[in-house]
């Protein structure tokens, strides 16, 4: 253990600025200190989650400027003058509720802790669709793990995605190789 | 019938799956709001098998923001715990038996604190030769020789099922298979690493809340080591990230608990991925030599099994893995005249093994159903053709000669999966993919099984805020069980979904036992079935007197009770007219057994599931790629059609990791991956296209209707991967994850007896 923790001075803090979810906020922070890290102990947001906090999992994924990214590696200092939006900020937000009712039609979540991460990818790839980006809304959920449900209804949720967003693709497009895919 | 599209959405439609979407379900490491909270960390041990010549803690109390240290000393009751042999300790003082191993915890005003006062402890070690390879454990130094039960060896247990004269059996075989067979070492990986909340009360006691999975057994397991009255410690098992087995034993709690005791304050503590790669139980490996026989027509005569599963450094729940391995290892589905299957569990220094979705079942149904295959195949016979001729009929007896009761015929369970469209794929035998598509069954039982001590309890009330509330004490880990209870109160009751609130996991509620063993369906659907009839008349006579309606012309239905159509009062009102204990009922009741005269062996309630793979083999780096799983059940009705869904789609996934990537390997008894990026389970693009179609002929008055899928889903995918495999490329894997290296050594191999 001791290999793996050797931290013991506090890094001295800073102010810093930043856009969380449309409010500009401002808090102390060590440079180094983790976007997760910021906003957990902030305690207003719970959406983002620790889960590898090595980028892997995607548990804490947050929209930074837009793109989705995992919060666990976003730095203190890398936040001045970027906006951080995270799902506790996106009631309102169409590209959300459409995610959001899509997930929950298609009962796409179990244990629900690495849902709002996708929910999060989904809204990006949303908006990158938009934007008349032409990858695959799947695309957009390469970072996320979920453990649970082997992915099933979050497929069928995207499928739904894709019919309304994007009608004119092929919908339904696993990663079937089958000449009859089921 | 297939399980899809707007049967799904209908039942998802009704309920409220907003608060996790949006996150606002709080998990039990999301408690950052509690007044004076500290932060915990706990010491782990720096090698795998070593005796401890000192602990010094002393320089960790005098770090910055320490409030209390605490280590083996410290611990009032026994220091040790465990679900079926309370072998490991709280705090090891002697010697360490594993790289998780905790040595001392401390509590601090930040986790950074708590980290920092960790580097300061002094652990002596003295490193003692590390037990690594199950198949020699038994003849190498005994990790627990100071304890009687385990007889100075590293063999923690061994059981031996025995039917007919093997010798005789295997005498007359015409053809007879030998294979060795191997399985990995797998995680859980739930999202949510384990962790939670300690918090002291004013009277000395302690509230938990804490990932988990049995919160009564864990209370008093608590209550033991922090040396407390049974009644002073409560366990809330609220929302939780993934469980699979993982949370079946403590975690965190002994430490959270004494150092909350210790300081007066709540206190947190949240392994990070390391340490939970680190400290977590794991499914056991199993390493297995199986020899089976048959007649010249395809008869199953004679099956030998010799099984070593190895469960690291305590017992946890080894000893039933090993009999629920055992009872696998006998092929249920299937009449064979004589077995003897045997296994061996023994102790090594790499992890712990315990309780995994499947519970060593999965394991040996692998085992087995490769076997069948290449009997078939030397008979040359269709895989198929040789599973119809030794499925057992529904009347048959199990395979332990116990009664059983199947909700379909296992014949029709097979012909559904010949009849899968995924055989009629045309296979690419040229290019860069090779495809093939395969098939294996399983079945799987229900409940702890083999006459072992299985109960649960519920309540239904009254809330004061006017829902129908039912309690149980399951935890919810994401397994869709608050949906499925809301939806058979609804089916029994009438009422509508918004009107009835669940409660679970709380060990001051009912016992219900643990969250596990696919157990929690049948004994909510058999508990309910006791308490509705009886509450609702309670609650009719009671809506009778404030009405004046007849009693018997009340009808329970959306948000309150109707006479002639029309509401008469709301189940607010009835609830703000009464002491609500009144208008409550509660029962328990035994798990379903065999009625048969002696001890109960196996499993009564049997679930069966077929499974058909196919896959894509690319030729040049031996990768295997899942493109669809099909899957046809037999588990009785469906309550709940996403959940039921949801959990075949899940268990079957994490059995493709099983088959395909995943394995927790160790060097000399430590881990050689720590995290995720590391240790690869599937990924959305990993995952196949799947299809769940569900045979049920349960009889319309069957006492036991609904039996639980959790772990049904892992049962065949394995076996049915490899037969896919072998089905593409020729190359039968025998040992898990499928090596791409293997694959290709066997291609090649191949290409040259050709």
């Amino acid at each position: 253990m001791s290999d793996h923790y050797q931290v013991p001075e506090m890094p001295a803090q800073e102010n810093l600025s930043f856009k969380l979810n449309g409010e500009t906020i401002t808090r102390a922070a060590a440079s180094a200190e983790t976007l997760l890290d910021i906003l957990r102990e902030s305690g207003q947001i719970t959406s983002a989650r620790a889960g590898c906090r090595v980028g892997r999992c995607g548990a804490c994924q947050v929209l930074l400027d837009g793109r989705a990214v995992p919060s666990c590696l976003v730095m203190a200092w890398q936040l001045p003058g970027h906006h951080v939006e995270t799902v506790e900020g996106l009631g309102e937000d169409p590209d959300f509720l459409s995610v959001r009712d899509a997930l929950a039609s298609e009962s796409a979540l179990q244990c629900g802790y690495c849902t709002p991460g996708f929910a999060v990818s989904l809204v990006a790839g949303l908006r990158q669709h938009r934007q008349g980006s032409p990858v695959d809304l799947a695309e957009s959920v390469a970072g996320n793990l979920c453990r649970c449900t082997g992915y099933g209804g979050l497929r069928r949720a995207i499928d739904q995605l894709s019919a309304s967003c994007c009608p004119d693709e092929a919908v339904g497009r696993g990663p079937s190789l089958s000449e009859e895919p089921l | 019938m297939t399980l899809d599209g707007d049967w799904v959405r209908n039942a998802t439609s009704r309920m409220d799956l907003t608060p996790r979407i949006e996150g606002r379900l709080a998990y039990t490491t999301d408690q950052r709001h509690l007044p004076g909270l500290l932060h915990g960390a706990i010491l782990r041990s720096a090698h795998a098998h070593a005796r401890i010549t000192g602990v010094d803690i002393s320089r960790a109390r005098e770090m910055p923001g320490v409030h209390a240290v605490v280590s083996a000393a410290d611990v009032p009751g026994p220091n040790r715990f465990g679900i079926v042999i309370r072998d490991q300790p709280v705090f090891c003082d002697e010697r360490v038996r594993y790289e998780g191993d905790s040595i001392a915890a401390v509590a601090a005003d930040t986790p950074e604190q708590a980290l920092a006062a960790l580097d300061v402890i002094e652990v002596g070690y003295q490193p003692l030769p590390v037990v690594s390879d199950a198949a020699l454990a038994e003849q190498q130094v005994a990790l627990h020789n100071s304890h009687e039960e385990h007889g100075g060896s590293n063999l923690l247990a061994r059981e031996t099922l025995e039917r007919g004269d093997l010798e005789d059996a295997f005498s007359r075989c015409t053809v007879i298979v030998e294979h060795h067979y191997q399985t990995p070492r797998q995680m859980h990986a739930f999202m949510e690493t384990e962790g939670g909340v300690a918090i002291p009360d004013d009277n000395g006691g302690v509230l938990f809340r804490v990932g988990c999975q049995s919160g009564h057994r864990d209370a008093e397991q608590l209550a033991d080591i922090l040396g407390l009255a049974h009644d002073q410690v409560t366990v809330e098992s609220t929302a939780t990230g993934g469980a699979f087995g993982g949370k079946d034993e403590l975690t965190v709690q002994p430490a959270a608990g004494l150092l909350a005791l210790k300081t007066g304050r709540p206190v947190m503590i949240h392994l990070d991925r390391f340490e939970s790669c680190r400290t977590g139980i794991k499914r056991h490996p199993v390493t297995v030599k199986m020899t089976t026989g048959c007649d010249a027509a395809g008869r199953l005569l004679a099956h030998k099994v010799e099984a070593v599963l190895d469960t690291g450094a305590y017992a946890s729940l080894g000893p039933a893995v090993l009999e629920n391995y055992l009872d696998h290892a006998t092929a249920p589905l299937y009449r064979i005249e004589a077995y003897r299957v045997s296994g061996r569990l023994v102790y090594t220094n790499n992890g712990v093994c315990g309780a995994f979705r499947g519970f060593g079942g999965n394991q040996a149904t692998f085992a087995v159903e490769s076997q069948l295959d290449a009997l078939a195949g030397k008979l040359g016979m269709e895989p198929s053709a040789f599973r119809q001729i030794n499925l057992r009929s529904p009347g048959d007896a199990g395979s332990r000669d116990q009664t059983v009761r199947w909700t379909a015929p296992p014949a029709e369970v097979l012909a559904a999966a010949v009849a899968s469209p995924l055989w009629r794929c045309h296979d690419a035998g040229t290019g860069r993919w090779l495809t093939g598509t395969g098939m294996a069954m399983g079945a799987q039982g229900n409940g702890l099984g083999d006459g072992l001590p299985d109960s649960g309890g519920g309540r239904i009330s009254l809330s004061p805020a006017g829902h129908i509330c039912v309690e149980f004490g399951f935890s919810d880990y994401g397994q869709n069980i608050v949906e499925s209870i809301i939806q058979s109160v609804c089916n029994g009751v009438g009422c509508r979904e918004t009107d009835v609130e669940v409660a679970l996991g709380n060990s001051r509620g009912p016992d219900s036992g643990p969250t596990s063993a696919s157990r929690s369906s049948v004994l909510v659907h058999g508990v309910l079935a006791r308490i509705l009839p009886g509450w609702m008349n309670l609650v009719r006579g009671h809506a009778a007197g404030l009405s004046g309606h007849p009693e018997d012309r009340l009808v329970f239905g959306p948000g309150g009770l109707y006479f002639n159509d029309h509401q008469v009062l709301s189940y607010r009102e009835l609830a703000a007219s009464v002491n609500l204990d009144e208008l409550s009922a509660s029962a328990s009741q035994d798990f379903p057994v065999a009625p048969d005269a002696e001890q109960p062996v196996g499993r009564y309630l049997q679930l069966q599931i077929a499974t058909v793979a196919r896959v894509a083999v690319d030729r040049l780096t031996g990768r295997v790629r899942v493109t669809d799983l099909h899957h046809v059940t037999a588990a009785g009705r469906v309550i709940y059609p996403p959940g039921y869904l949801g959990q075949i789609e899940g268990a079957a996934v994490m059995g493709q990791g099983m088959a395909l990537t995943e394995d927790m390997t160790t060097r000399d008894g430590c881990y050689l991956a720590d995290n995720l990026d590391q240790y690869l389970i599937p990924t959305f693009h990993d995952a196949p296209v799947q299809r769940v179609d569900v045979l049920d002929s349960t009889p319309e008055d069957d006492p036991f209707p609904i039996r639980g899928v959790g772990e049904l889903g892992i049962e065949a995918v394995a076996p049915a991967i490899t037969a896919a495999i072998e089905m593409a490329t020729g190359v039968r894997i025998r040992r898990l994850p499928v090596d791409p290296g293997d694959l290709l050594v066997g291609m090649a191999a191949q290409e040259q007896a050709l």
